[in-house]
């Protein structure tokens, strides 16, 4: 604390700064430690939170973040009246809630099942096969759900044939498109997903098993009154994280996977943010829906931790 | 942790019986539903590109093939982006453990003022500036189409810095820092010399979580790099997969030297896809294999703080 120094510091004060003067000289390494990241979490998250003010501004390259004029809450207007605004709303908040009602639970299923097998030979192979999707690019799955979901050669739809059924367009049509999405997205995570879970149960005391089954406890009753407590706080803490991609979740596999054909289900705020302000370069409109975006998903995150504070005592902050 | 078999001892009832075998069935089911895309790509990519247009490849390798590999060698545009790829997730990589490190032992410590960086770093993980105004910061710091960019966004992780901290919290005893600086050493020494050598389970686990999201972004080239020549792989990746149909530019160049037959080009150019995906994808897979166990530890890191 500068201010405590003066020409005739009184003792208490003068104690205090001898304090932190020492403590200065004995860590002032520790600041050069802290430097470095502290440095990139200012330039690549910081700086950007100061560009926000782009978004109550008409933003010109010419005359700079800084330097361009402000216009207030004109592009909000201008969104939240456009015909557009609705529709990229609903298919956001439809496409991440229903991701998050599957990705959500199934791990928690999965991780319990798993811990259940009884050979630790299956159960490591097992484990070892379902993370393998994890390390499959997003790119790549996309390119897989291209060829697999060919109308003509690809699998799915031969196989939809041989069971006689009509192929589908799986990838041109906006009926599909969040099955699509979210069945691969189950393929691809809910295996990783259940690494936490998995974790948190080798956690349980063994003797706790003895002793339910001594007094002739299921394997169910001992999931549903051993295992799923175990490993509840950390489901509560997913959630808790994993609320905020409601808004905001999601858009770099969307984009992929948008067709011409199925944008009526695939346009969402992301993908919309995308093209127009970097191929539209309407950079203003789109910072200002960003931070629509980010505001909502503030206080989603901030909500559901408070709501599962209250329920059950667990949260983050 | 000594883990030992549920129901190995007892006899187990009737309804587990049940449930065992249950169980069973459904994991051959789910292991099933995971291989068999993959497995699908494997025997595509080496089979006779008629019998994968057809549809005949489904179960094993049809007229087996190496024609889809031979294409792909011809296809510079792909081999300069996965010289790229591998370039920007060393040196990626190397800067986030760095950074990463550095940051973890500072916060494994007491300093004045460690409050406030702590909620810094933490804050953005609830927040941030967005798609766009990060952007325009980056062009006017002269980020823009300078690869750079490629191994500085996104170079820490807010839960990756969390684990390694907690990893030197618990990990590391505080009794050999107070013996360290009584024989004189300071954090520099201390760091180099006592943490980084009793460090290499979180180093794994740091360059695993880091490599892998490095090598499979395709995203921040997208947005940042205007002259595709610094293109990493899963950038190209996606002109050749994410779409409908794949430009005649691409088909092209894979077939520089005899581009006569456009129905034959097309066709094979179909099972140069499954190639594609098997040489991007295999690095990351096979890292994955070898560094499974610190998976597995970095997850029992975090998940000890809670």
């Amino acid at each position: 604390m500068s201010t405590n120094v003066s020409a005739t510091p009184n003792s208490t004060s003068s104690v205090k700064w001898a304090r932190v003067k020492r403590r200065l000289s004995r860590d002032w390494q520790l600041y050069i430690f802290v430097l470095p990241g502290l440095i990139y979490y200012i330039v690549f998250h910081y700086f950007p939170l100061y560009g926000i003010q782009i978004a109550f501004k008409d933003y010109k390259a010419v005359l700079g973040i800084n330097g361009s004029e402000w216009v207030g809450l004109e592009h909000f207007k201008t969104f939240f009246t456009s015909y557009m605004s609705w529709t990229l709303i609903k298919n956001t908040l439809l496409l991440n809630l229903y991701a998050l009602l599957w990705s959500f639970p199934l791990p928690i299923i999965l991780s319990l099942l798993l811990n259940r097998v009884g050979s630790a030979k299956f159960k490591k192979f097992t484990q070892t096969v379902i993370y393998v999707p994890h390390f499959v690019s997003t790119v790549v799955l996309a390119g897989m759900l291209y060829i697999f979901l060919d109308p003509t050669n690809g699998f799915v739809n031969i196989l939809i044939s041989a069971l006689g059924g009509t192929p589908q367009y799986f990838m041109a049509e906006p009926q599909w498109f969040r099955t699509v999405f979210i069945g691969s997205a189950v393929w691809q995570n809910s295996g990783w997903g259940t690494i936490i879970y998995i974790a948190a149960l080798t956690s349980v005391d063994q003797e706790l098993y003895e002793s339910a089954r001594i007094d002739g406890a299921s394997i169910l009753k001992q999931i549903i009154y051993i295992d799923l407590p175990t490993i509840i706080p950390m489901a509560m803490m997913m959630l808790i994280l994993n609320s905020g991609s409601i808004m905001n979740g999601n858009m770099q596999k969307t984009l992929l996977l948008q067709t011409a054909g199925n944008k009526a289900t695939s346009n969402t705020i992301g993908v919309y943010v995308y093209t127009m302000g970097l191929t539209n370069a309407q950079f203003s409109y789109t910072a200002a829906i960003g931070l629509f975006q980010n505001v909502i998903s503030f206080i989603m995150v901030m909500t559901v931790n408070k709501i599962t504070k209250e329920a059950s005592s667990i949260s983050m902050f | 942790m000594a883990k030992e078999k549920h129901g190995s001892a007892i006899k187990l009832s009737r309804s587990d019986q049940i449930f065992t075998v249950c169980n069973y069935i459904f994991w051959a089911f789910i292991l099933l539903i995971v291989i068999y895309p993959l497995y699908l790509i494997v025997i595509s990519s080496v089979s006779d590109p008629y019998a994968v247009l057809n549809g005949e490849v489904l179960l094993y390798p049809v007229d087996f093939s190496w024609i889809g590999y031979e294409k792909i060698m011809n296809y510079g545009t792909l081999w300069r982006s996965y010289g790229w790829a591998v370039v920007y997730t060393v040196v990626g990589t190397a800067i986030g453990i760095f950074f990463t490190m550095l940051m973890a032992y500072a916060l494994s410590n007491q300093f004045i003022g460690k409050g406030i960086v702590n909620f810094m770093i933490v804050f953005t993980m609830f927040f941030s500036g967005g798609l766009i105004p990060t952007f325009l910061v980056m062009r006017d710091i002269g980020l823009y189409n300078n690869p750079l960019i490629m191994v500085l966004m996104g170079a820490m992780s807010v839960w990756n810095t969390m684990i390694a901290r907690t990893y030197m919290t618990t990990s590391i005893p505080r009794e050999l820092y107070e013996a360290a600086s009584i024989d004189g050493a300071d954090h520099f020494r201390y760091f180099f010399r006592i943490v980084l050598p009793l460090s290499g389970t979180i180093v794994a686990v740091l360059s695993v979580y880091y490599a892998v999201a490095k090598w499979n972004d395709y995203f921040t080239a997208m947005v940042y790099l205007r002259d595709n020549s610094y293109w990493p792989l899963q950038t190209v990746l996606r002109q050749i997969l994410a779409s409908l149909t794949v430009s005649a530019g691409d088909v092209a160049e894979m077939f520089a030297d005899d581009y006569t037959d456009v129905a034959e080009t097309l066709r094979v150019s179909n099972v140069v896809k499954y190639c594609a995906i098997i040489i991007s994808t295999v690095p990351a897979v096979i890292l994955y294999l070898f560094m499974q166990e610190y998976f597995v530890k970095g997850v029992m890191i975090g998940s000890v703080k809670g």
